[in-house]
């Protein structure tokens, strides 16, 4: 079975709090190596504001994982993402197979009462940029 | 920006550039190095309105081929509460 690039962004209920959040991660990592899955990169978001509520909540821990996996796998991991309780969404994309892995950037720490504002990149339009020919 | 063999015409002939704002270029054209990803919450949120509505690439002056994407990357952030729906919620 060919293998490809998979990653999976999951939305955590806040109520696992730190160390259950890190328990999950733990266990969807286990899960995609059960499935034959090889984990590449996990990253641990930490708790972010939701642009809308999700369950109630405002707030939730995000979690990345970058792996490869077959097909069968991939569908394997979803199925058993959608059956843990503490999972409010998640999403899975096929990436390409020579893009970077996901840059460390969203990483920040779960006090941080302001998020979206010490991310690195985007500016607005009409920076002066894009103004030649 | 001048059209030089074009002395002075109607308004409203021509190519079309109506008032005297600059050519916009595609920042994704201009920028290889800027990819558009679901994931880049900060990014994409320049692509949409203050009521988190999808901004036409007329507007913005993004390019077909990348808004197409663009379009796919904001409605997937939103699946993901990365990006608003809209901003009027209870």
């Amino acid at each position: 079975m060919t293998d490809r690039r998979y990653e999976t962004l999951v939305l955590i209920h806040p109520e696992q709090g730190e160390p259950g959040t890190a328990e999950l991660i733990d266990k969807i990592r286990k899960l995609i190596e059960e499935q034959g899955g090889a984990v590449t990169q996990v990253q641990n978001w930490g708790s972010r504001e939701l642009a809308y509520p999700v369950a109630k909540q405002r707030r939730g821990f995000y979690a990345l994982f970058e792996y490869r996996a077959g097909i069968r796998g991939l569908q394997e991991i979803g199925r058993n993402l959608t059956l843990m309780d503490p999972v409010l969404r998640f999403v899975s994309l096929q990436q390409d197979e020579n893009a970077p892995p996901a840059p460390v950037r969203h990483l920040r720490k779960p006090e941080d009462e302001h998020p979206a504002e010490d991310e690195d990149q985007g500016e607005g339009f009409g920076e002066g940029e894009g103004g030649e020919r | 920006m001048m059209t030089k063999d074009r002395p002075e015409r109607a308004v409203g002939r021509g190519p079309r550039r109506r008032g005297m704002g600059r050519r916009k270029v595609c920042r994704f054209c201009a920028d290889k190095s800027l990819s558009i990803d679901y994931k880049d919450s900060r990014l994409l949120g320049t692509f949409v309105s203050e009521r988190g509505k999808l901004i036409p690439g007329r507007i913005t002056g993004t390019c077909a081929r990348h808004q197409r994407r663009l379009t796919v990357a904001i409605k997937q952030a939103r699946t993901m509460a990365l990006l608003p729906y809209t901003t009027a919620y209870p």
